[in-house]
């Protein structure tokens, strides 16, 4: 919300207290001041204008104007044709800066000198016309303009949802003087009422069907008002909340908001029918040309002001244009209700329509200000636009607001703060922000909000209220602690764990990326992983409306986007959920979220290279599942969505799938805008760290190792993995370690059989072998791989 | 027949002009090779002499030999000497000339900002606790005060699933479940963890977020020990000389409720452009955690109390690294990532 500096002054003595001061002051108490704005037109000069004549020279249009500013006449060049000779203007000179940061200098437009620059109501932060020179209804031309309009300071201020009270200048005064420490010049209840005959309840029937949705509505009739200008300080007051002006009557109605907070309308009472009002749902295709111009389809769901035909306004968000006050209005009924915020947030959305009126309903006020506030606005309209109000305003208050009480003990300020605050400095902060404090017996307090306090309800709140303006920059900071007779043992969080896998992913040279979660379900259906997918039901975009199934989309979408930026060689990792429904739930209750770590590198172009690739990447993922001390994982061929048919493997973990590894298929990697092969995997993490072991030393072998090479020639379908557990089985204690380092087809081998080469480690811990005890070991494995998968041998 | 004391002679000259380990090699094949070296020739015929002169022969050779050993193994420690004095031109590179890249991966920067912050805070006996992303609509709101149509649900506009099932939009949600299923206080946990909400992505804000939120329940605590905890976060992620503001605010779970400032790094509070002349940098929210929520999570607020508070993990390390736009942490461009 926009607040006026000046305005502030009407309510309590500024004396001394700068717009920083006050803005700080705020800041402390909870109204986030987030910027402040001087607007300085000590600088800017009152200007006449004597003759405008068009611009002969320039293709756009161009009006040179010779302005009268008291001691010379300066010509003065400008785009908006307004500023007919006799206006008084404002006028900056060469070498000002105007308020919105606008340097002005001496120029030359084609061919003719221009000395100055004419200012419209947004180059002055004046408001937010820009459309033309702002015309002055005064003033003396070469007197400065802060002779007619004081310059202002403007504060962007946050109001938090439960102080709507603090929407209207009144209550952000009230802060600000409970904070100085000085006393509020007016009272929160004005004291007018209207005195003409008969009665106001007798000329307008007001009736409310709903008093869920509506629980007061005040309807003042206000006769024989004059509509025309409002006067100068309550125009410039409304451009520096951001309203632009329309009539007096409008514009005391905004007024009264920006004062109370508390929206108004006025209704035209000779187009009301009836007259009479009707609070009531709107009915099935009714609809209402509101007062921006554009004809509105109401539903049921909507809460209206009704006349005796027809629907003249949107409870709590617009007005009607077809009984809204204008020049030819005399007679006028002032609204000043209350409606229900969530209705009123419902409906404005459904508009697609948020107005001041609106943002403040939305917050629930309270409906004591709906009195306050029509009997400020009848003040001012008698006061300003001449009219008689009529006594006794219809009011119907279907459910009054219930005062709160608060019982306090007093300690519980010292505890919860913890720092000492003095018993009569808490009940001077009370009473200062009006509320009523009275000492019991016991000595508890019996506390009374104020009307417009209906966030005070329980004792914490009142420690709030005496802790911000006491000061919680003045509360010590300290560190908790007491003798604990219980506590739970501290544990490595999973993340922490997880390092150790980020470490040997980062020596292989894989980055960590972190990338959304929601994405396109229309991705993942095209890659055909969308069985088991969560939509969101209110999407910002149809690109993040699921939640992903896989990690690996996102890592492609990353490969993609740094190849375009240049990258060939790319090697990046994610540690994230997925998000799985459970089975036969179709969004009904909460879905699986697995933690999978998921790689993916580059892997070059020809299929030996992605075969290397995918060896190398085998590593990388041993090394993340050794780094856990984990048991080592299998691979079982396996075919998988996503991935190359013929190069793809399961991963298992002691008999449990985790995932797959592989090369991804050609139309997955292409489809993803990837150019060459990739080798990725994606397993789940769980398991892992469940599977997790301390490492238990081993004793350091005492006796030399023995190594052999052995290379096996066999049917090209016998897989590595099943002649490594062939060898391992056959080869008994003596074998400590037996790898595959090279796989060949060709020439020295026959057709449809390859070579597997493996090296064999053997050990005894007991003593030192003979090669005739590693001979006959080595001669029972050729038997084994002979028999087993008719092996023959390369010497 | 050669004299062996003119043989010693002349090996030891060529030794001591020799320049190399291999010419030394050489020499000493060429004298002391056992069948053919010319100190073993020497011998050749010493059958033939009479006992007395067979003795002095085999003496004079073997003090032959022994010379010139000493001879060679001189030489060849004055020759190694030569060659380290010499080391520093003879064996001289370009010391500027550069290394091989080292082809290392990085660790996300939000990682590693997690990893200082659960190190931080566990340092002070505080635990992690985990929940689920995909929530119910009473732990992400009715649990923790916000009720139906409460106005503040305005400030977690969130994604739906079905009108019970939503992505939570805080891991306030995890702190129901850590008192449900801690039930006894002492309860000191942190909540890292993804969150969600329905903003439009911009370079301070996206509909995706990492946050962390503290708890404390306990008997007797106090807005100066969630005041203390918060600068000692903060004193020790930013250093000590950083200063923490504390507003307040409104959230419905706590009361009182506060967002906290940390002073800027580049103007220690005094206003500069980089904290748009405030001197001050939003963090996050916290306070005292509201009655009502310790019921809800099952704890009796006549005997306990706590406190709360939560930032983004991502707004973090932008005030830790000088980011501007939060996006780049979510867009895995390495440009970026290989910055940290």
């Amino acid at each position: 919300m926009r607040i006026s500096y000046e305005w502030l002054g009407d309510f309590l003595d500024l004396d001394g207290v700068t717009p920083k001061d006050a803005a700080d002051v705020l800041t402390r108490l909870g109204v986030e001041v987030e910027s402040l704005t001087m607007v300085d037109l000590s600088n800017i000069v009152i200007g006449k204008v004597l003759e405008q004549k068009p611009h002969p020279k320039s293709r756009t249009p161009l009006w040179i104007h010779q302005v009268d500013i008291g001691v010379r006449v300066e010509q003065i060049i400008a785009g908006a044709p307004n500023a007919v000779p006799g206006t008084l203007v404002p006028v900056a000179l060469p070498g000002t800066t105007v308020p919105n940061g606008k340097v002005v200098k001496d120029m030359n437009i084609a061919g003719f000198k221009a000395s100055g620059m004419l200012c419209s109501a947004d180059e002055l932060m004046l408001g937010e016309d820009h459309s033309g020179i702002l015309l002055l209804d005064r003033g003396k031309p070469g007197d400065p303009l802060t002779s007619i309009i004081p310059s202002q300071a403007i504060m962007e201020a946050e109001i938090t949802s439960n102080r709507p009270d603090c929407m209207g200048h009144l209550g952000v005064a009230r802060e600000l003087a409970a904070g100085l420490g000085r006393p509020m010049k007016r009272d929160f209840m004005p004291s007018f009422t209207g005195t003409a005959d008969p009665p106001g309840r007798e000329l307008v029937k007001v009736s409310v069907d709903d008093p869920d949705l509506c629980s007061r509505y005040i309807g003042g009739v206000i006769k024989g008002v004059r509509v025309g200008r409002s006067p100068d300080w309550m125009q410039r007051r409304l451009r520096a909340c951001g309203v632009r002006p329309i009539n007096n009557i409008v514009d005391i109605t905004n007024y009264v908001l920006f004062e109370y907070a508390q929206p108004l309308h006025a209704f035209d009472l000779a187009r009301l029918n009836g007259p009479a009002i009707h609070v009531r749902r709107a009915r099935e295709k009714e609809k209402l040309l509101s007062l921006d111009g554009v004809v509105r389809d109401l539903t049921p769901d909507m809460l209206v002001i009704a006349d005796a035909l027809r629907p003249v306004a949107i409870a709590g968000v617009i007005g009607g244009e077809e009984t809204a006050v204008t020049t030819a209005t005399t007679d006028i009924l002032l609204e000043s209700a209350n409606f229900n915020g969530a209705s009123v947030r419902q409906t404005s959305r459904a508009l697609g329509l948020r107005t001041e009126a609106s943002s403040r309903f939305e917050r629930a006020l309270p409906p004591e200000l709906a009195l306050a506030g029509a009997r400020r606005a009848a003040s001012l309209i008698a006061e300003l636009a001449g009219g008689t109000v009529h006594r006794e305003w219809a009011d119907v208050y279907p459910r009054p607001q219930q005062p709160v009480r608060v019982i306090l003990r007093p300690a519980l300020i010292d505890d919860v703060l913890g720092t000492h605050v003095p018993l009569e400095e808490a009940e001077s902060i009370l009473k200062r922000l009006n509320f009523h404090v009275k000492v019991m017996g016991d000595g508890e307090w019996d506390v009374l909000p104020p009307v417009f306090r209906l966030d005070v309800t329980i004792p914490e709140d009142l420690v709030e209220e005496v802790g911000r303006v006491h000061g919680y920059d003045r509360v010590p900071p300290t560190l908790p602690g007491r003798r604990h007779e219980r506590w739970t043992p501290a544990t490595p969080s999973l993340d922490r764990r997880l390092d150790a896998i980020r470490e040997v992913l980062a020596g292989a040279g894989y980055s960590e990326t972190w990338s959304p979660a929601l994405v396109s379900g229309r991705q993942l259906e095209a890659l055909r992983i969308a069985a088991h997918a969560m939509r969101v039901s209110n999407p910002l975009s149809d690109d993040m409306d699921t939640l992903r199934t896989s990690l690996l989309p996102s890592l492609m979408d990353a490969m993609a986007l740094n190849r375009d930026r240049g990258r060939l060689d790319i090697r990046i990792y994610e540690i994230a959920e997925a998000y799985l429904a459970r089975v036969g739930d179709h969004n009904g209750g909460q879905p699986e979220e697995p933690l999978r770590l998921a790689a993916l590198a580059s892997a070059g172009a020809t299929a030996d290279e992605g075969r290397d690739a995918l060896y190398r990447l085998k590593s990388v993922l041993d090394g993340c599942v050794a780094a856990m001390s984990a048991p080592s994982c299998m691979y079982d061929r396996a075919s998988a969505e996503l991935f190359h048919p013929g190069r793809c493997a399961a991963v298992m973990l002691d008999g449990r799938q985790l995932g797959y590894i592989g090369e991804l298929h050609p139309t997955v990697s292409a489809g993803a805008g990837i150019d060459g092969r990739v080798v990725a995997f994606e397993v789940d993490v769980e398991p892992m760290v469940a599977e997790s072991r301390i490492p238990r030393a081993q004793p350091l072998p005492r006796f030399p190792r023995v190594q052999r090479d052995l290379a096996v020639i066999v049917d090209e379908t016998v897989a590595a993995g099943v002649l490594h557990t062939a060898i391992k089985e056959v080869a008994g204690d003596l074998l400590e370690h037996v790898r595959a380092f090279d796989e060949y087809r060709g020439a020295q081998v026959s057709e449809g059989h390859k070579s597997v080469a493996f090296t064999l480690t053997f050990r005894s811990p007991e003593r030192t072998l003979t090669d005739a005890e590693v001979d006959k070991v080595m001669a029972e494995i050729k038997l084994g791989l002979e028999k087993r998968h008719r092996a023959r041998f390369r010497e | 027949m050669t004299d062996p004391s003119a043989l010693t002679a002349e090996a030891v000259a060529a030794i001591g002009k020799a320049q190399t380990s291999a010419e030394l090699e050489r020499l000493e094949v060429e004298y002391l090779g056992r069948k053919s070296g010319r100190v073993s020739k020497l011998l050749e015929g010493i059958d033939k002499l009479s006992p007395e002169e067979r003795a002095a022969l085999g003496k004079a050779v073997n003090e032959s030999k022994r010379a010139i050993e000493e001879a060679l193994s001189g030489r060849r420690s004055q020759l190694e000497e030569n060659r380290l004095a010499d080391l520093a031109e003879t064996e001289a590179i370009d010391v500027t000339f550069p290394g091989p890249p080292l082809d290392r991966g990085h660790v996300h920067v939000l990682t590693q900002v997690r990893r200082q912050i659960e190190t931080v805070l566990e340092s002070l006996g505080y635990q992690v606790e985990l929940g689920p992303e995909v929530e119910t609509e009473w732990y992400n709101f009715e649990a923790l005060n916000i009720t139906a149509g409460h106005p503040a649900r305005e400030m977690w506009d969130s994604f739906y699933f079905s009108p019970e099932l939503l992505l939570r939009a805080h891991t306030s949600p995890v702190q129901i479940h850590a008192m449900q299923r801690i039930k006894e206080p002492p309860i000191y946990i942190i909540t890292p963890g993804r969150c969600y909400r329905r903003d439009a992505p911009e370079a301070t804000r996206l509909p995706y977020f990492s946050q962390v939120e503290g708890l404390a329940v306990d008997k007797g605590l106090t807005f100066g020990d969630l005041k203390g905890t918060l600068l000692y976060m903060i004193q020790s992620l930013y250093g000590r000389e950083r200063k923490v503001r504390v507003r307040p605010s409104f959230f419905p779970f706590t009361e009182p409720s506060f967002e906290f400032d940390v002073s800027c790094g580049i103007c220690g509070g005094m206003g500069c452009k980089s904290c748009r002349h405030k001197g001050w940098l939003e963090v996050g929210g916290c306070g005292m955690v509201h009655p009502q929520v310790l019921r809800n999570g099952g704890i009796d607020p006549a005997q306990w109390n706590g406190y709360a508070w939560g930032f983004g993990i991502e707004r973090m390390a932008m005030l830790k690294h000088d980011v501007d736009d939060i996006r780049l942490f979510y867009e895995s461009d390495l440009r970026f990532l290989e910055q940290f």
